[in-house]
Order: C-alpha cells, then sequence, then structure tokens
C-alpha cells in the first residue's frame, strides 16, 4: 500500500514538474515573442521619424 | 500642525506638428483646446467660461516685491481668453501656455489620484487629436509628455502641494536654510526613482536636473529654481500655501509618478509636523544634481564634507518616514503604508541595480525596469545600441528617447512597452477613465467641475479659487479659499435639488446659516 502510495507521489511530482517545466517554456517563448514584436514596432519607429523628425522637434522654452 | 496633502500637477506638452501649411504651435495648441472644450459642451452659444486671470500673480514672491515685477498678469480680450483656455468638467484646466498645450489636473488628495487624473490628461489630449485630425485632415499632430526636446529647451512637470501657510512661511522665507537641509536633499535626491532619463551626453537619469541653476527663486524659464517662490497660492494665504515644484521630470511609468508624488506628501507632512529633525544638508546641491542625473549611485558632498550617496540620503529620509507613519495623532496621507513599502523596495533595488562602465543593465534583480522610466529606457535603449551598434550619441537614441514620451496609445513607446506587459501598470483603465469626465469627490475641484458641467451657461467666469456666476444684473462671486472644502459630500444634494446656479447659491446659503 505504502510502495504504491509512494510511486502515486512520485508520478504526480514528476507531471508536475513536466508541467513546470511546460509552463516555463510558454512564458518564455511568449516574452521572446513580444521582444520581436517590440522589435519589429520600434524598427518602423526608427524608420517614421529619422534625424528630420529630430530637427523639426524644436520646442519654444516652457516653463 | 500638518494639513492634507492636496496635489496638483501642471504637464506641459511638447507638440510636433505635420502638414498644416505652417500653422504656428501656438495655433495649434489653441486647435487643440478649443476642439476638446467644443466637444465638452463648452462652446454652445451662451457658453463662454472665462479663466479669471486676476489671482494669477507670477511676478510676485514670497520673500517681498523686491525680487519680482509688481503688476501681475495683463487681463486678456474675451476673445483671447477663451482661444486659449478651457476649464474642464472634470476640474481641470487644460489651455496654451508658451504654445504648449499644458493640463492642469484638478486637485486629488493622494499620489494615486493625482497620478490618474495625470493619466487623464492625456487621455482628453488624445480625444482633442483626434478632433483635430476630423477637422484637418491632412494635419498631424503628436504630443508628447517629456521635458526636452535635445535642442536645448526644457518644458514642465510642475508639482503643486497644499501646505500649511506657518510651515511654508518659515522655510522658505524667514528660514531658508531649513528647506535646504530637509526638503532640497530630498528633491536633490528623489530623481533615482523619478527621473524619466534622457541621452546625452551619454544617458543621464534626469531630464530636468540639468536646467536647475538656483536653489530659490521667482523665474521658471531663465533661471529655474529647485523650490519656485511664486507667491500665487490660489488660497486662503493666512492658512495655506502652495508649494510649487519645477524641479520634476514628467513620468510615463505609474509606478514612479505615485512613488514621486506620495514620498513629497510624506517629506512635506514631517515638515510640517517638525518631525524632520535631521541634517542632509548638501554641500552644493545644484552640483549634487547633475551628479545624481549624471550616475545614480555617484558619491556626493553634505555639508559637513561627508560623501553619501543619493540611496542612502534617501534611506534616511525614509527611516525617519517609517517612524513617523507610527505616530497615531496624525492624518496621514492615503495609502502611506503602500507608499512606504514601494519606497523601501526600491531603494533596496537601486542598491542591487550593477550597471556596466558603458551602462549596460548587468543585473536587475528587483525588475526595476518595470517601475521606473529611467531604467525602462536605459534597458531599451542598450537593447538597440547592441543590436545597430549605436553609440549614445547616435541620433537614432534621441528619436527613440522622444518618441517614449509620444502619447498616442498606438504609436508611443511607452505604451508599446505598456501593451506587452513590459512595464507594471498601477491604474486600472477604468480609474483614469473616470477621472476625464469627472472631478476628484474630495477636493474643491469637485465643485469647480459640477459647475462646469451643470449650469455651463451661467458661469461667466472661474479659476482655482473662484467661481463667478453671470446672474443677470449682478455677478456673484463664490470663493473657494479652502482646496478641501467644495466636497461631493457636502453639496451633492444641493447640486441636486438645484435647477439653475440662483437656486444652487439659494440652498448653499441655507446650508451656511
Amino acid at each position: 500500500m505504502a510502495e504504491t502510495r509512494q510511486t502515486r507521489q512520485q508520478h504526480k511530482k514528476k507531471k508536475s514538474s513536466n508541467e513546470d517545466e511546460s509552463s516555463l517554456l510558454d512564458a518564455t517563448t511568449d516574452k521572446k515573442k513580444k521582444l520581436k514584436q517590440l522589435d519589429d514596432f520600434i524598427e518602423g519607429v526608427l524608420q517614421e521619424a529619422g534625424e528630420e523628425f529630430l530637427e523639426e522637434f524644436k520646442q519654444v522654452e516652457g516653463q | 500642525m500638518s494639513i492634507p496633502k492636496v496635489i496638483g500637477i501642471e504637464q506641459e506638452y511638447a507638440l510636433n506638428i505635420k502638414g498644416g501649411d505652417d500653422l504656428s504651435a501656438f495655433h495649434a495648441s489653441c486647435m487643440l483646446v478649443n476642439a476638446y472644450a467644443r466637444k465638452a459642451g463648452l462652446r454652445e452659444p451662451g457658453t463662454s467660461i472665462l479663466w479669471d486671470y486676476g489671482h494669477e500673480t507670477p511676478f510676485r514672491d514670497i520673500r517681498g516685491e523686491l525680487f519680482g515685477r509688481k503688476s501681475g498678469r495683463d487681463i486678456t480680450r474675451k476673445e483671447d481668453n477663451l482661444l486659449i483656455n478651457a476649464i474642464l468638467p472634470n476640474g481641470a484646466r487644460l489651455y496654451t501656455d508658451h504654445t504648449h498645450p499644458e493640463y492642469s489636473t484638478p486637485e486629488c488628495l493622494s499620489a494615486r489620484q493625482a497620478a490618474a487624473c495625470d493619466k487623464a490628461g492625456e487621455l482628453i489630449l488624445g480625444e482633442a487629436l483626434e478632433l483635430a485630425k476630423e477637422i484637418l485632415p491632412d494635419l498631424t499632430i503628436n504630443l508628447f509628455k517629456n521635458n526636452i526636446d535635445h535642442q536645448g529647451h526644457s518644458y514642465g512637470c510642475h508639482e503643486n502641494y497644499l501646505m500649511d501657510a506657518a510651515t511654508h512661511q518659515d522655510y522658505f522665507v524667514h528660514s531658508p536654510v531649513k528647506a535646504q537641509r530637509t526638503l532640497i536633499p530630498f528633491l536633490v535626491t528623489r530623481q533615482i526613482f523619478a527621473g524619466s532619463g534622457k541621452v546625452g551626453p551619454s544617458f543621464q537619469i534626469s531630464q530636468r536636473a540639468d536646467f536647475m541653476e538656483c536653489l530659490f527663486g521667482l523665474d521658471t524659464m531663465l533661471k529655474r529654481p529647485i523650490i519656485n517662490t511664486r507667491q500665487e497660492h490660489h488660497a486662503d494665504s493666512k492658512r495655506f500655501r502652495r508649494l510649487h515644484l519645477i524641479v520634476g521630470d514628467s513620468n510615463m511609468c505609474e509606478f514612479a509618478s505615485i512613488l514621486k508624488l506620495g514620498t513629497t506628501q510624506i517629506v512635506l507632512q514631517m515638515m510640517e509636523d517638525d518631525f524632520l529633525t535631521g541634517d542632509f544638508s548638501l554641500r552644493d546641491p545644484l552640483r549634487a544634481i547633475r551628479q545624481v542625473s549624471a550616475k545614480f549611485d555617484s558619491d556626493i558632498e553634505l555639508e559637513d564634507g561627508r560623501k553619501t550617496s543619493a540611496i542612502d540620503l534617501q534611506r534616511r529620509f525614509l527611516d525617519f518616514a517609517l517612524q513617523y507613519s507610527l505616530k497615531r495623532d496624525v492624518a496621514h496621507v492615503p495609502e502611506v503604508e503602500a507608499i512606504l513599502k514601494d519606497w523601501s523596495d526600491v531603494l533596496d533595488g537601486l542598491g542591487n541595480l550593477k550597471l556596466s562602465q558603458d551602462l549596460d543593465l548587468e543585473d536587475d534583480p528587483s525588475d526595476l525596469t518595470r517601475r521606473l522610466d529611467w531604467v525602462l529606457k536605459l534597458w531599451l535603449f542598450n537593447r538597440y545600441r547592441r543590436k545597430k551598434t549605436l553609440t549614445w550619441d547616435h541620433p537614432q537614441l534621441k528619436v527613440l528617447d522622444l518618441q517614449y514620451h509620444n502619447i498616442d496609445r498606438d504609436e508611443g513607446v511607452f505604451y508599446s512597452l505598456q501593451r506587452r506587459g513590459l512595464t507594471e501598470s498601477i491604474l486600472r483603465d477604468a480609474e483614469i477613465a473616470a477621472f476625464v469626465r469627472e472631478p476628484p469627490s474630495d477636493t474643491r475641484a469637485w465643485f469647480r467641475g459640477k459647475c462646469v458641467q451643470k449650469f455651463p451657461g451661467e458661469v461667466y467666469l472661474m479659476n482655482w479659487e473662484v467661481v463667478g456666476f453671470d446672474h443677470g444684473d449682478i455677478h456673484r462671486m463664490v470663493p473657494l479659499l479652502n482646496p478641501l472644502k467644495g466636497t461631493r459630500d457636502r453639496f451633492q444634494q444641493a447640486f441636486d435639488q438645484a435647477r439653475n446656479s440662483r437656486e444652487l447659491l439659494d440652498i448653499i446659503g441655507k446650508l451656511h446659516s
């Protein structure tokens, strides 16, 4: 009986360890995806607003 | 004796125009103000709420007229007044200040509320931009909530705090050495969590530090002071004073904004209760503010010659604040426990933050990237520097620096980061949205906002401390000299019952008799 319980517990631990690894992998993949999206977005920003944008950005002195 | 630290933020926005056939920045700004005012019903026939400049005295110094000109601001023509100004149904003021669209939040009791109202200002200006696009489809205007244009110009994010008159007079007029011992060191070093960062010459943690030129002063454009001594209290000055600070950066990160405001509230309250008995004096505060901006963990010199760091100095303020929070006979700032915990966590995080010689983020165990604007920017700039092998003075980093502050939810870099969960959101969308239409319920902003909402055709002028009603044969002025009064609790019923402003004033008159 004890052996069966132990086996069940080991099986549960292994299963939850696999689940942890899997969700960690998902989170890492998700983050990579977001960073890739960010990189694409930033590339768009830099292409849209070049040095001309900097020159045009001149502001009047405020308070 | 300490009083509630009512807060108001004034944000000058940078404006970038494309198309528009040489439309000037001033007129573009006025167009935005009026587009929103029209949408809010403030430009209907018979509705023309003027901003009352009579109580503005930008040239009057709290230290006496010796330092400033005697005259107040010129009264503008009605048409010019309406071109420039709109007092909104949420109790805020939207106007054009030196070509910058400026949003002044309504008065708020808590740091969180003030941060939410500041964000609501972004949404309001966002709506104004969409309305402008409908009027002039070939025109593109972008607005930026920052403080520098990378061409030597600066504009402000001003903080206003309600103070007890006696303490204000003591610290900033009679004995300014007290401010030099306490508030000035706090403000010089606060940038380690409140700074919003900028490129140039390599990277600095603060946008405004370089522009501070004196400790106390009246001017806000030419010789900027850490403590502004403008005598313009917008309240009963026998009891209340307005501390006007122009040293701070504009924050996009909600965490940084709330922490900046909340810690300042606590320090001011400790000053009012004579609790801040330590001497934090710096040998040269103007040098120190630049040193810390250039390197967040640099050594700075105390008045007695010892060296310390901004982190350690802030820890000393925090130690006092933790002791102060145990006092039972004080009405502490709202959410004081949360502010103290965040202050402590951030200082620990900054203590463990490691940057390389070339300002790469080597270690950020507390994930400050998600909470502080300057750290988030540093992460972002380093990502692209490494990718594209850019030096710190590369124009593309300046573009990124500016676009970080673009308030457009689709185009702005900060909002792109926020959408991808790379920065911590503290405020709920609904919380911010509520302040677009409604004033805070627990300050005089509520009374002001409700007058605009309910009786816009009957109000002829307004400012922070007065509402003027036009009752045909007579003008009736309602003073709002106590920022803590005029609340929903006190006046909701009166507004519900009154069909017009005459009835409102009659009901209020009976309440007081």
